[in-house]
């Protein structure tokens, strides 16, 4: 009769500040383009073809950064209690960014010249995406609520050796 | 080098690529429930995000495709119709080359004069185009042309009329989408420039008789086939007499003749005016009354 092997400890490997705040600002350059660059870009096109979209380019440059600056900061504090708080301020603010495409319900896209106008309703596509922040809103409750409880629990799972 | 990443904790060493142990680890790999729970949030709503943007990139791919195909216009003919008006029939064939249906189509039309008076209005559908069906749309409106309506003027002045068309439909079933157009299109009036003239009365046996000259350009789009049947009309309203001229006058033609009224004794067309009617294929088309100087 052999006597149980106790599981082996695990532990965790953290990346060290700096490192985190160098991954993070090269992290952040590629969001920015995602969420600022490349909406203003679009809308600046379509302004400069006659074409009204009913989102300003300041509400995009706001919200794009605001998200991109959040989702760094919860990338560099993720070994932190900080992260599940921020995990939900990036869906908070991601929620009410697509909020604002939700009120304005239809894009309304007009060619006075030629007397052509076309809406797009945008609440079922938006409807589909606010699931995306709405879960990410309920996961960083999950991970507030598991770094209250246990801290620490969830770093070797997110920082394996 | 020590990190106290959270609050209240024992300092820990975390050198980079050391193995840490701690008794307050959990004691084998399978990750507790809360961190499952958050992870399986974070994966659906990755999931969730990818096929958004994939279906957002096959619809905005599908609808380039239904833009490049376009409706085609076919025949847009005009005629005379029944209770005085004008029909306007219109054929598009509409093809859906994306990948998803078009479901609740419609296409609506509103006539409108040079006056901004409402004329009339037509509409097809709603209907459901499937992926790669080809849809012929026909769309007829009906323009009012009595004497004392807003359109008596349709019969007798080229005009502008501002047309309204507007199309509701829902794009890959999630995506509701209108489009309006608002143009203006010349009016061809089928009796243009309608004159009547009376020339001085004439004696002739019984009675005296007065030559009635009546003339129009054709400037519709269909033939004019039929007769026309006018009656002089005293200033006190009864008829002093009537005719009827023979029409055939082709899209861009004129008419112009003239006949021998005999008049009724005692009955003055001075002051009167002549009231004409066009009859043809079993349509009563009344035409405005013309006075006679």
């Amino acid at each position: 009769m052999s006597a149980e092997v106790p599981p082996r400890p695990i532990g965790y490997r953290i990346p060290s500040l700096s490192y985190r705040i160098l991954a993070g600002g090269l992290r952040l350059l590629p969001l920015i383009v995602i969420l600022v660059g490349i909406p203003v870009a679009l809308l600046t096109f379509l302004s400069t073809h006659g074409l009204h979209v009913p989102i300003s380019i300041l509400t995009v440059t706001v919200a794009g950064l605001a998200i991109s600056v959040l989702s760094t900061a919860r990338y560099i504090l993720k070994p932190t209690r900080a992260y599940g708080p921020l995990s939900m301020a990036v869906s908070v603010v991601t929620i009410l960014y697509l909020l604002t495409f939700f009120l304005a319900a239809t894009l309304v896209f007009g060619l006075p010249q030629h007397g052509i106008s076309v809406g797009i309703g945008v609440e079922g596509v938006i409807g589909l995406l606010l699931l995306v922040p709405g879960l990410g809103l309920a996961a960083g409750i999950v991970t507030t609520i598991e770094d209250v409880r246990s801290p620490r629990e969830r770093l070797p799972f997110d920082y394996p050796p | 080098m020590v990190h106290n990443l959270f609050k209240g904790d024992t300092p820990v060493s975390y050198e980079r690529g050391a193995l840490v142990s701690n008794p307050w680890f959990p004691q084998s790999r399978t990750p507790p429930g809360l961190y499952r729970l958050a992870r399986w949030f974070r994966r659906i709503s990755l999931v969730i995000l990818v096929v958004v943007i994939l279906f957002l990139a096959s619809a905005a791919y599908s609808a380039v495709e239904v833009v490049r195909s376009g409706p085609t216009a076919g025949n847009f003919s005009a005629s005379f119709d029944s209770n005085d008006t004008v029909a306007v029939t219109g054929d598009l064939n509409f093809s859906n080359h994306g990948f998803y249906p078009i479901s609740a189509f419609s296409v609506h039309v509103r006539v409108l004069n040079q006056s901004s008076v409402y004329l009339g209005q037509g509409s097809f559908g709603p209907v459901t185009l499937a992926s790669g069906a080809l849809q012929p749309i026909t769309i007829a409106f009906y323009l009012p042309i009595e004497t004392s309506g807003p359109g008596a003027s349709l019969l007798t002045e080229n005009q502008v009329l501002n047309v309204s068309v507007w199309g509701n439909a829902t794009y890959a079933y999630l995506i509701p989408v209108s489009i309006a157009v608002e143009t203006n299109k010349s009016w061809g009036a089928p009796f243009a420039d309608l004159q009547v003239s009376v020339g001085a009365p004439v004696p002739v046996s019984g009675g005296y008789a007065v030559p009635v000259t009546i003339q129009w350009q054709n400037h519709a789009s269909f033939d004019e086939a039929g007769t026309l049947d006018f009656s002089v009309v005293s200033a006190n309203g009864p008829s002093c007499g009537g005719s009827s001229f023979p029409v055939s006058v082709p899209p861009g033609g004129s008419f112009d003749q003239t006949k021998d009224v005999s008049i009724v004794s005692g009955c003055s067309p001075a002051g009167g005016t002549v009231a004409a009617e066009y009859l043809s294929g079993g349509l009563t088309i009344p035409l405005p009354p013309e006075p006679i100087p």
